[in-house]
């Protein structure tokens, strides 16, 4: 098998050497040119799940002549019903890249300077071993940081826990979803959860407040949604820009940035001043109602009309809509909450807004996922979880922050800072430079680290910085734990590689084991498929009956126990819905949502927006040769048509982005009427400096150069849209 | 009765995700930055309160009176019993006459082949009886493809409901004569 790998690696290498009109052909004709291997014959199926977002799209490979043709959405699979997304089509170009990593590297050169040296694996464990002892010797284990995002995460979770240090941070927590679910949980006593609840298909009515379903597209999500619109959902779609699910929206309304919260609490006080609250559910199930009354009545739709922009009789008609659609509506607890450093308690709104309408485990509002049960084995042996102080704050400095997530901002400016001497730096799957809210502190956090190990597919802007670069397997090509997922019913879905490894890399599971024994611990780490075979054998299954259906609905249950008369629980101080937040009370923050108007940017400066488009993920997606031709490798800077006008910027310009001495690369300017005048919007994930990444290392401007690093006081996550930015003509 | 293959878009189910592009880019492997499906957006100019943006779909017709046929000097483009319109490409000499006849844009040249190429309704795998790439991956369930001349299909279905209901339904410039074969729908 390895000689095998090797000769198709030298293969590739001897294409690629001959210059850069062989690195510009396909990928598809370097593959087909590979005759000296006896290639494999014939059609093959392989079941995996997507990796190209986080959704985790069932999907069954078809492989023809051991090449990867083409990728299905599995029919039967609940997180997707069949369907695959641009981004999860075009994972095959990501699989054939040739910018992949191909070859564990020691970085030989400055930091930065990209110079690095292929080794061998055993060389690079070893180095990487000896390094960490050492660190760890003369630091203490709480030395090591961990950020990591992805199917194998929890590999580098669990080496970092055999390491000794707490210093783990999974960045989904406080750069996304941390505020919303800690905003959530205060309310509902559980947290939203990643499969967002909400039942669009039979929903009478739908508010989004800056919840771009249509373009930050999960698939279910996103399936749900349309079905919803077609089978005439009243959808209210609140952004300062009209993008792809405003088009969608039967209302959209123009809001000024920043301003939402003051929206959402002007309904909520019109909606309990005219009694058209849901009000049997209100009165049984929730706690507060006097106090939030009496707090709200400031709130009036007068007064947010001039706040937010949006006409007073819009906002009435929004408040109304929703209360006629009661209980089958749902206002959208939202995704990536980091906007303003307030976001916590502007989650506190839309729970307290959603909770007036009694839409609880109801059709057409939020449905209580079906978890299927069963018990895990562990992958690793005699694991002990390390439970001392972290550096970030969770847990102490920020008490209901999740102390299994981590801060991973706060986390990286501890680094920065060195208050405590975190010396050791890993990065799974995620790209620092990207997903923090400051490239300054990541510069300064990897200027501190003494050793910085990178696990990855692609040549990122982190990875181009560290130390040693360990190549990872795509999710074509290789095994991965079972996992399960709860939405309306519960299921498992099943991993196994279409191909096996095209160049030198693991899994991140092998990966871990492998360091964690060259570092000289004992833990026994279970082969994947061992781990697989076990608990399948647990669950009546077996290996072969998931290469048959990838997926599998182990459970089913009833989405909507209250609406079917079964008392519902909360995990609250109350046992009740607590519009007043009884916690928040005792930590000393405001137990009930205000509004705080977030600073404002000046005449002549942009409030930098930033957010995803259909066809890209994070900062991962950018270098994909399908993906980019989708949009011809531009970069569209968003700027209202007025303030264009005004600086002599027409459509199709380049433009770039400045604050203080920094400046972006250009980017095209996308001069259009319906974004509001403050702000500019830009795609997020790409300027990337790494030239690892050939298609895109210095195209278009890199937002998190731009944006602000604020800290929600309550849950610690972190807060970017307070940038606030000029544009120039490039 | 003869097959007759065509596709009606729901247009307003289509969010432009781009999907149907790819998975079609996928399957038959079309070169460098061409796709043999695009969406198009239309918005009404002015930002107003009723502003509305659309999303259309658009590829190869199919058409039954097909420029793109009559004009081909080598017979390489012909139109099917089934109403699939064709390049033979082993025929095809890449003159691209059809290319710049062709009302829709919906052809463009293979540089890798040297021929001109576009859209075949999936013909394989329709014939191995799946669905069209770009139907089977959309989110939407915009795409609905099948016999027009099988009463029981579904897309005979959708247009029946379509004319039960008064839904808006059109072609791209049937004044051009070319008959095309894919339908827009707007409910
Ligand atoms: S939504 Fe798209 S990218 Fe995400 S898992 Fe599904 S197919 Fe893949
Ligand atoms: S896949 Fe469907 S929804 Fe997406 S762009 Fe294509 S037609 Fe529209
Ligand atoms: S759409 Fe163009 S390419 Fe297709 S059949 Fe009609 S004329 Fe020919």
């Amino acid at each position: 098998m390895i000689k095998n790998r090797i000769s198709r690696r030298r293969f590739l290498q001897g294409t690629l050497a001959t210059g850069a009109a062989a690195a510009s052909l396909s990928s598809i004709s370097l593959i087909a040119g590979e005759v000296s291997q006896p290639a494999p014959t014939g059609v093959t199926y392989a079941q995996n799940w997507c990796e190209m977002c986080f959704w985790k799209c069932g999907l069954t490979a078809k492989v023809v002549d051991g090449k990867v043709h083409k990728l299905e959405g599995q029919k039967d699979c609940p997180s997707n019903r069949g369907k695959l997304c641009a981004k999860g089509n075009a994972g095959i170009a990501q699989l054939y890249d040739p910018d992949r990593l191909q070859k564990p590297l020691i970085r030989t050169g400055e930091r930065g300077s990209g110079q690095f040296k292929e080794v061998s694996w055993d060389e690079a464990i070893k180095y990487v071993a000896e390094k960490c002892n050492g660190l760890k010797e003369k630091y203490g284990s709480g030395t090591f940081s961990l950020f990591a995002h992805g199917s194998g995460e929890h590999a580098f979770v669990d080496l970092l826990h055999i390491m000794g240090s707490p210093n783990i941070c999974i960045p989904s927590y406080s750069q996304c979803t941390g505020s919303r679910d800690i905003g959530w949980a205060l309310t509902y006593g559980k947290p939203v959860g990643g499969k967002e609840p909400v039942d669009s298909e039979n929903a009478k009515c739908i508010m989004l407040l800056g919840r771009n379903i249509a373009e930050a597209l999960h698939m279910g999500e996103l399936i749900d949604f349309i079905n919803g619109c077609a089978n005439g959902a009243y959808v209210i779609y609140v952004d300062p820009r009209y993008n792809k699910t405003a088009a969608k929206a039967n209302k959209y309304m123009m809001i000024k940035p920043g301003t939402d919260t003051a929206l959402v609490l002007a309904m909520i006080n019109y909606i309990i001043v005219k009694e058209i609250y849901n009000k049997e559910f209100v009165e049984k199930y929730t706690y507060g109602l006097e106090e939030l009354s009496a707090h709200v009545r400031r709130y009036t739709t007068k007064w947010a009309s001039e706040v937010t922009e949006i006409p007073e009789k819009d906002i009435i008609e929004a408040a109304v809509k929703l209360c006629e659609a009661a209980p089958n509506c749902y206002i959208h607890p939202g995704r990536r909450l980091t906007r303003y450093g307030s976001d916590t308690q502007f989650v506190r709104a839309i729970a307290i807004l959603n909770a007036l309408m009694g839409n609880w485990e109801t059709p057409g509002g939020i449905f209580k996922p079906v978890p299927l049960k069963f018990d895990t084995p562990h992958m690793v042996h005699d694991l002990e979880k390390v439970d001392a102080e972290r550096a970030d704050g969770a847990g102490t400095e920020f008490p209901i922050a999740s102390v299994d997530l981590g801060l991973a901002n706060k986390m990286m400016q501890a680094i920065a800072e060195q208050k405590h001497p975190l010396k050791g730096m890993f990065v799974y799957g995620c790209n620092p430079f990207h997903n923090q809210g400051s490239t300054d502190v990541v510069a300064k956090a990897i200027e501190a680290s003494e050793f910085i190990v990178t696990c990855e597919i692609y040549m990122t802007d982190t990875a181009w910085y560290s130390d040693v670069i360990l190549p990872e397997s795509t999710y074509l090509e290789r095994y991965d734990p079972i996992i399960s997922t709860a939405r309306k019913s519960g299921y498992i879905q099943f991993r196994e590689p279409a191909v096996k490894p095209l160049h030198d890399t693991l899994g991140a599971w092998e990966i871990a084991a492998r360091l964690s024994k060259a570092m000289g611990y004992q833990n026994h780490f279970m082969d994947v498929r061992e781990y697989n075979t076990e608990l399948l054998e647990s669950l009546g299954l077996s290996e072969k009956v998931m290469q048959k259906h990838g997926s599998l609905v182990g459970a089913e249950g009833d989405p909507f126990p209250l609406a079917s008369g079964i008392e519902p629980e909360f995990h609250t101080p109350s046992g009740k819905i607590e519009l007043f937040s009884n916690m928040l009370n005792d930590l000393g923050y405001d137990p009930l949502p205000s509004y705080q108007a977030p600073p404002m940017p000046k005449a002549d400066e942009f409030r930098l927006l930033f957010g995803r488009v259909s066809f890209h993920t994070h900062a991962r997606t950018q270098n994909n040769e399908w993906l980019l031709a989708l949009h011809h490798s531009e970069v569209e800077l968003w700027i209202n048509s007025g303030r264009a006008k005004a600086l002599g910027i027409k459509n199709g310009d380049k433009v770039c982005v400045t604050k203080g001495n920094k400046k972006s690369n250009p980017c095209i300017a996308k001069v259009v009427d319906h974004i509001h005048r403050d702000a500019v919007f830009l795609p997020h994930g790409f300027g990337s400096v790494s030239k690892g990444l050939t298609r895109i290392s210095g195209v278009g401007a890199r937002d998190s150069d731009f944006t602000s690093d604020e800290t929600d006081p309550i849950s610690g996550g972190a807060g970017f849209h307070n940038g606030f930015v000029r544009i120039v003509k490039a | 009765m003869k097959k007759k293959y065509a596709m009606a878009y729901i247009v307003d189910r289509c969010v432009d995700c781009k999907a149907c592009m790819v998975a079609c880019k996928a399957e038959w492997e079309v070169p460098e930055d061409k796709f043999r499906t695009h969406i198009d957006t239309g918005v009404s100019p002015d930002y107003t309160d009723t502003m509305r943006m659309h999303f259309l779909p658009h590829q190869c017709n199919h058409c039954d009176d097909a420029p793109c046929v009559t004009v081909c000097p080598t017979k390489a483009s012909y139109k099917r019993e089934d109403g699939i319109v064709s390049v033979n490409q082993k025929i095809c000499v890449g003159c691209k006459y059809c290319i710049v006849s062709c009302p829709y844009d919906a052809r463009f040249f293979n540089h890798e082949l040297g021929v001109a190429e576009k859209c075949t309704f999936c013909l394989p795998r329709i014939a191995e009886g799946l669905a069209p790439a770009c139907v089977t991956t959309c989110p939407g369930n915009v795409r609905v493809f099948g016999d027009i001349n099988d009463p029981n299909s579904e897309i005979s279905a959708l247009l029946r409901d379509a004319a039960t209901n008064h839904y808006k339904v059109w072609k791209l410039r049937q004044d051009l004569g070319t008959r095309p074969n894919i339908y827009y729908i707007q409910k």
